[in-house]
């Protein structure tokens, strides 16, 4: 009994000051730090479990038990844990399938198309939905700076890979190029318009159209070794940028990419300068 | 007909049955599983047999140790461990056969075309290498268990041999299959501007060209100490379970004991698993440097976040298994440790992140200012005379622990993709930059490599000193074996259910990384199924196959140590209560 009532005057103790611990990370992390609101939560979270660890500690001894006493108590257990993990994995953000699926479709489909005959067909059929989808974004596009895209398109001139898209103009060209660029992850280590990689892998790109002509941002492309971005050295050095692009994009998907980077010319942005190597 | 005939017959029968099956595929016809989906079907099956297979490759290797132990010491409780653990492993070795064949099937069945295009780029290894690997270990594993009882006295050398041949098999075997395996992952460096990545599978390389690929060697060695770790913990488990079913002191003495090794070397070969993973890690981010925000900042973000979750709480649970083992020693409470020890211990994860930051692995300074810190804090706890119990040692320990596993675990943002990361970041960890002498630092700084190695390393060095002090307590007090606080049996089965859970989890990560593509960057996986799964998702499915490897081992440990247990008991040496030092 002694041992029980000594035991609930740690656990208060432990409760309260991790109570105490709680408000003041809480606190320090909103007023101090300035961290974002689900930083403040992780800052509670971990005291509470510091508080459990150090009430765990101080627990009396569990008497020992066995037979269906104890096979209860070890499945019992399997539950709680298992549930334990499952609520975790649930309780942390979710990645959405679906965003990927519409990307691997778009990669995934062409490279098929092109390794299987019986395909042509299909792929033939669904060009020319996508020609009359695509003059009809051109018509928008076009207003808004198709001229150039025409421009860029004209000096790289056209290609046919394995996968070849269908035959794009201006504005259109642009617009495949942007979804090449998500297609491939490219934020994943670049930013465009405050968008993208938070962490510092690639430069941020919202002024390259001004830095660079078409031709090298696609020598960049198909041979990274070629430019440097500078204060990027480390980077450089390790070759963060895949030299993939080459073999997994076909000649029209590039163009499109180009036209896309050349038509980013945002000056207000700093973007690194280009050094040729 | 004996097991271990069985079992070969078993093992030979699915590898023709397998050939034929393959053999018979011009047109392949690709079958669909209802409900869970094929790659469903094959994850859980795959990720089944792996489960075995770890444990049949990694508790032999601390067995011979174990039985070499007994044998130079003269201490029959390490022969008795050695032997029922290997009777356990000689059960699930039949587990991983089974598994294994139904691994070929469901792979044939579901994924005809590539599984074929696999087999053939790797003929030599499937047909020939691997069975007969695969037929040398069987052989042998049931030649060790079966000799025991004959080599023994003065031919106890010839079973120790035997015990070593094992281990060289079967590590051969996990590193001949491992080639494959790390080929999906890493097939070659596409050449700049030479011969390209699909050419030169197809036509120039070599078997060992496959073989020897960037990934091969990181994953041997991950694999190879996570099968130690696994191991280590299932003995907990055994020894756990056996505590439960014991009948009387002896026996609850023994199996404490049998817990305490257990955790002890699965704990001691943890150690090793997290640099063991940040080498493989950097071997594909070195690959493709596109596989590397994949894992960390984008689609598989969060189940690193799990992974970080994970490793705190097995580093929580064998420590708290330490401070209940210690608890009972008598005259732990005269054990003090200096207090520069103490200020080492709690200035280290700050300390290490800056000088990593300043100087990034591989840079020789990275090395060598860490390990002189360190020593120049051990040298003056030499010669200052302040110390600290043990008890508030391990007390700081722990919430050193907690402070490493938040650092380990907090990320650039809290979003499971970059792509939808919002702008204001409301879920981004803030900058905040301060300039010091030394070094600039920010709040992002926790976010990056050489924060999360310094946490690393934190969780590695307290649990380090704990063990330090807990074999000081062992030296200088007295233990009695058999009278734990019974919460450190369900501390066993924690670490061993997080262990299985955790290695789960990496697996499929490890499968993850390969994206829309059976082969990275050579074969696509044209299947609609070839998109990330969520983490919740993938937690259902880590828990089901967990969960029915722990029936299948549960009831190998019952079956065969339980009804075994009278004969056992007859060997079982008189434990309780011993002197905490004597051998």
């Amino acid at each position: 009994m002694a041992a029980v009532r000594s035991f609930i005057g740690i656990l208060s103790k432990r409760l309260l000051l991790g109570g105490i611990a709680a408000v003041v990370l809480f606190l320090a992390a909103r007023f101090v730090f300035h961290f974002p609101p689900v930083f403040q939560v992780m800052f509670v979270l971990y005291a509470a479990l510091g508080t459990l660890v150090f009430i765990l500690l101080d627990a009396p001894a569990v008497p020992t038990f066995s037979g269906f006493k104890a096979v209860v108590a070890l499945v019992a257990f399997y539950a709680v844990i298992s549930g334990a993990f499952i609520a975790g994995a649930n309780f942390l953000p979710q990645y959405d399938p679906q965003v990927e699926k519409g990307k691997i479709d778009k990669i995934v489909k062409p490279k098929l198309a092109a390794t299987d005959k019986g395909k042509v067909d299909e792929l033939l059929k669904r060009s020319e939905e996508l020609n009359a989808q695509s003059q009809a974004i051109l018509k928008r596009l076009e207003a808004l700076g198709g001229e150039e895209a025409k421009k860029i398109e004209a000096s790289l001139g056209g290609g046919a890979g394995p996968a070849a898209a269908p035959a794009t103009t201006g504005g259109n060209l642009i617009a495949l190029g942007k979804e090449q660029y998500d297609l491939q992850e490219c934020y994943n280590c670049h930013k465009i318009g405050g968008k993208g990689s938070v962490k510092k892998r690639g430069p941020t790109l919202d002024n390259i159209g001004n830095l660079m002509k078409p031709e090298e941002i696609k020598e960049k492309i198909l041979n990274p070794r070629a430019w440097m971005a500078e204060g990027f050295d480390k980077e450089y050095a390790k070759k963060q940028m895949p030299a993939k692009y080459k073999e997994l994009l076909a000649d029209t998907e590039v163009n499109a990419l180009v036209a896309y980077l050349s038509s980013l010319k945002d000056a207000s942005v700093q973007t690194p300068k280009p050094i040729k190597k | 007909m004996k097991t271990w005939q069985r079992s070969l017959l078993m093992v030979v029968g699915l590898l023709v049955v397998g050939t034929a099956a393959y053999a018979q595929l011009p047109d392949p016809k690709v079958h669909e599983f209802p409900y869970a989906g094929n790659r469903a079907a094959v994850w859980v099956v795959a990720q089944m047999h792996i489960l075995f297979a770890a444990f049949i490759l990694g508790a032999p290797i601390f067995v011979v140790i174990s039985e070499i132990l007994g044998w130079r010491n003269k201490d029959a409780r390490y022969e008795r461990l050695a032997k029922e653990v290997t009777k356990v492993t000689v059960i699930l070795y039949s587990m991983t056969a089974l598994t294994g064949g139904l691994f070929i099937f469901v792979l044939l069945a579901t994924y005809p075309q590539f599984t074929a295009w696999l087999i053939n780029h790797f003929f030599a290894v499937f047909a020939v290498i691997y069975p007969l690997l695969f037929i040398a270990e069987t052989i042998i594993l049931y030649l060790y268990w079966y000799t025991w009882d004959a080599l023994q006295g003065p031919k106890k050398l010839r079973h120790i041999a035997i015990g070593v041949l094992l281990n060289v098999i079967g590590l051969t075997t996990l590193i001949v299959i491992d080639g494959p395996t790390a080929f999906m992952n890493t097939p070659a460096k596409l050449a700049e501007g030479g011969m390209d990545l699909r050419t030169f599978i197809e036509t120039t390389a070599t078997l060992w060209d496959k073989m020897n690929n960037y990934s091969w060697w990181p994953l041997n060695i991950h694999r190879t100490v996570g099968n130690v770790v696994f191991g280590g913990f299932i003995t907990g488990l055994i020894a756990a379970y056996m505590y439960l079913m014991a009948k009387n002191d002896e026996e609850r003495a023994f199996y404490d004991w049998f817990g305490f090794v257990g955790n002890l070397i699965g704990v001691g070969a943890l150690l090793a698993l997290p640099f063991a993973g940040y080498l493989l890690a950097y071997e594909l981010c070195d690959y493709d440097a596109s596989i590397c925000p994949y894992m960390m900042a984008d689609q598989l973000s969060m189940f690193f976040e799990m992974q970080g979750a994970m490793v705190g709480l097995i580093f929580l649970a064998s420590n708290y298994y330490i401070w209940l083992s210690m608890k009972r020693i008598e005259g732990i409470e005269r054990i003090r440790m200096s207090l520069a020890t103490l200020l080492l211990m709690v200035s280290v994860p700050v300390v290490f992140m800056l000088v990593w930051t300043k100087w990034p692995v591989p840079d020789l300074m990275a090395l060598v200012v860490p390990a002189g810190y360190v020593a120049v804090w051990l040298l003056i706890g030499k010669f200052i005379p302040w110390t600290v119990s043990s008890q508030t040692m391990v007390k700081v320990a722990f919430l050193m622990v907690i402070i490493g596993n938040a650092i380990w675990m907090t990320p650039h943002a809290f979003v499971a993709t970059q792509a939808l990361a919002p702008d204001d970041g409301s879920l981004s960890l803030p900058h905040g930059e301060v300039s010091l002498r030394f070094v600039t630092v920010s709040w992002d700084m926790l976010a990056l490599m050489p924060a999360k190695n310094a946490a690393a390393f934190t969780l590695v060095f307290v649990t380090i000193i704990n063990y330090i002090l807990y074999n000081r307590a062992l030296r200088r007090g007295r233990i009695i074996w058999g009278k734990i606080d019974f919460a450190a049996q369900f501390v066993l089965v924690f670490l061993a259910f997080s262990a299985i859970w955790t290695m789960g989890l990496m697996g499929a990560v490890r499968e993850l990384t390969r994206k829309y593509f059976h082969v990275f960057n050579l074969q696509y996986d044209f299947t609609p199924e070839s998109f990330t799964p969520t983490l919740a998702y993938s937690s259902w499915v880590i828990t089901g196959v967990t969960l029915t490897f722990y029936i299948v081992v549960s009831f190998a440990i019952v079956l065969t140590l339980r009804t075994g247990k009278d004969k056992a008991h007859a060997e079982a040496p008189k434990a309780v209560p011993a002197a905490a030092g004597a051998k």
